[in-house]
């Protein structure tokens, strides 16, 4: 690839190396099994991977702050199961806004601790995913949650419903993704999250207030965790308590896929998306290819490590690391 | 050396012996209580059994799905000198050693719901607990005799999706579903098997690929209700009729789904039953009866058609 008239292709493909794995993935399982690009399938992909997306999608506001975000896996437990119970209680119009303001709480909660009492966000979101997976645990009882009319709800737009011919969870994926998008690359508040990820200290010195900034995208994170939750709520109409479980180190795959860098700083929504959309097809590919589970592990990781390869490869131009 | 250890044994056993003639102390750690319903239901009702009998006084404890804790909770009813204890093993490997500490102190062990390795079986007294070979034997009986109703046993195309890679329940299920199957319905085949982790919504996202996949699907095994029902659901938004689900662990939610007639059958294994022959072998055992190693609970077969005799799961 790097042979080939770099000079011209060269800053393109250091751009998009991501963006090429994508295609040369989604070209390889297409000749590999033809319903892989059916409308049915993709859009099927697409749904499911909307719920991870959307978590994704808040997660790269944390990393590029800086900031790790491993609790949105008990988090999105959490808002599932308390918006499915008060569901039957209060009804869906006051369930969904007090799902949202308790999770926001939760966010809060993680945001001050990191924000402004400056505490390793590594040891407090992992605290977090314990804790709120107890919290969980206590309001339900341990038990299933489920709604009890299931057919006669409206509550079950968000995650089954279709609009203009295309399934919601996807509409709202992609309105979040626009919006969230714009916020980070066009806002002055965007740029101060990278500022802050970047180098915190010179950032202060600019004037940025680095515990609020950090403290808005634990909030930004909590709000699409809660979003998530409202789908994969909507989407069953019923859960289990741990229905989010390890979700969080799948998110962060996505996110680090995408290209933001663990140090903070670096990352966009667009290449998020992008990573969150591998991950999906990948898991859908090599299930249509029909390889057995255990080997599917092992040849998901081996996609995600080409992945990266081809990004870093494009970057820099070489296929091999110069100082190797 | 060998003589003093069985002579301590003994007198344990003994002085066990002579305390139940009282009252019997036993004690239960479990696995992970509150993580599912199942085991929810499951200390409930045991803690019920238990207060219901004068001749009984348990300590409850729960590893909260820590194998650590579990092995210290294990080390502390020794040291309280229990006169039998009830294992729900977090993992049969590594709680081995905590078993056999107890059995060298003379205190009976019993496994109950899921059971340790088979290396770890010499310090046991007896597993109590559903026997999850003959579930996926009699859910694939199930299933067949659905299908020779129909008059498709000689066509039907099956998938199947299975619980966690690598864990005991998921691994004999589908071994009694596959070894069964054949026998009863020898042209039935099994299309593609994918694992769906005990999760709705995974087992619904691996539905969704197999509705993409195959045209013809006719039935649909799935390890647990949880993951039948999520297969269901992803049926019925893509607007496929007519496929015969069957799953195990009768669910409320499957349970609603036979009443509603969209999900055939299931396996009804109840936590309460579970939980009550966990402390019926124990006391069994301190009573000097003879208890077999592998003291299976029924679990009957449950589908639209009989679920009239069963009540509704609390789970």
């Amino acid at each position: 690839m790097a042979a080939l008239s770099k000079a011209q292709i060269g800053p393109i493909l250091a751009k998009q190396g991501i963006l090429i794995a994508f295609a040369v993935f989604m070209i390889a399982f297409t000749i590999a099994s033809p319903k892989f690009l059916s409308v049915d399938n993709v859009f099927s992909v697409v749904r499911s991977s909307a719920i991870l997306g959307v978590m994704a999608l808040g997660v790269t506001f944390v990393v590029i702050s800086g900031n790790l975000d491993l609790s949105v896996g008990s988090m999105m437990s959490f808002s599932t199961i308390v918006v499915l119970d008060l569901h039957d209680k209060i009804g869906p119009f006051l369930a969904i806004p007090a799902m949202f303001a308790m999770t926001l709480a939760l966010g809060a909660i993680i945001g001050f601790l990191v924000g402004y009492l400056r505490l390793n966000s590594l040891i407090v979101t992992l605290g977090m995913l314990s804790a709120i997976h107890g919290l969980t645990l206590t309001y339900s009882g341990g038990q299933n949650m489920d709604i009890a009319d299931k057919e006669g709800t409206w509550f079950s737009v968000f995650g089954q419903g279709t609009a203009l011919g295309i399934p919601v969870p996807i509409l709202i994926f992609a309105a979040l993704a626009a919006f969230l998008g714009l916020v980070l690359g066009k806002t002055a508040f965007g740029r101060k999250i990278y500022a802050v990820g970047g180098n915190d200290t010179a950032a202060t010195f600019s004037g940025v207030r680095r515990a609020r900034t950090v403290f808005n995208c634990y909030l930004i994170s909590a709000a699409c965790v809660a979003t998530a939750g409202l789908i994969q709520a909507s989407r069953s109409l019923g859960s289990q308590n741990t229905v989010g479980q390890g979700l969080e180190l799948e998110v962060l795959a996505a996110v680090i896929l995408g290209g933001a860098s663990l140090l903070g700083g670096s990352g966009t929504i667009f290449k998020t998306v992008i990573g969150v959309l591998i991950l999906g097809f990948i898991q859908n590919g090599l299930l249509l290819l029909g390889l057995q589970f255990y080997v599917q592990f092992v040849v998901t990781w081996v996609i995600i490590i080409l992945a990266v390869w081809l990004d870093i490869a494009a970057k820099r131009g070489k296929l091999w690391s110069p100082i190797a | 050396m060998k003589i003093r250890t069985a002579l301590a044994a003994t007198t344990a056993i003994l002085l066990a012996g002579v305390a139940s003639a009282e009252t019997m102390k036993i004690g239960i750690t479990q696995n992970n209580v509150g993580v599912d319903s199942y085991q929810t239901t499951y200390e409930k009702a045991f803690i019920a059994a238990a207060d219901a009998n004068d001749a009984v006084e348990t300590v409850v404890l729960d590893a909260g799905g820590d194998v650590a804790r579990q092995i210290a909770q294990m080390e502390d009813l020794i040291q309280q000198e229990v006169d039998a204890i009830i294992i729900w093993p977090t993992n049969g490997e590594a709680v081995i050693p905590a078993v056999r500490k107890a059995h060298k102190a003379g205190i009976p062990v019993i496994v109950t719901n899921s059971n340790i390795a088979e290396q770890g079986f010499d310090f046991v007294k007896s597993f109590s607990g559903p026997d999850n070979i003959t579930q996926g034997a009699r859910s694939a009986e199930i299933m067949c005799d659905k299908f020779k109703d129909m008059g498709i046993e000689n066509e039907a195309k099956v998938v199947h999706i299975t619980g966690q890679p690598g864990y005991t329940t998921a691994i004999e299920r589908a071994k009694g579903f596959e070894d069964r199957l054949p026998e009863v319905c020898p042209d039935v085949t099994i299309i593609d098997t994918q694992p769906g982790d005990w999760n709705r919504e995974k087992s619904q996202q691996v539905m969704e690929a197999f509705l993409v996949k195959y045209d013809d699907i006719d039935g649909v095994y799935a390890g647990d209700d949880n993951m039948g029902v999520g297969a269901l659901n992803a049926a019925k938004a893509a607007g496929r009729d007519g496929i015969i689900f069957v799953g195990a662990t009768n669910f409320a939610v499957g349970y609603e789904a036979m009443a509603a007639g969209e999900y055939w059958g299931s396996i009804y294994q109840s936590p309460v039953d579970d939980a009550e022959a966990a402390l019926q072998t124990a006391i069994d055992i301190l009573s000097g009866k003879d208890v077999p190693f592998l003291n299976y609970f029924d679990t009957p077969k449950i589908t639209q058609d009989n679920m009239g005799d069963f009540t509704k799961p609390v789970f």
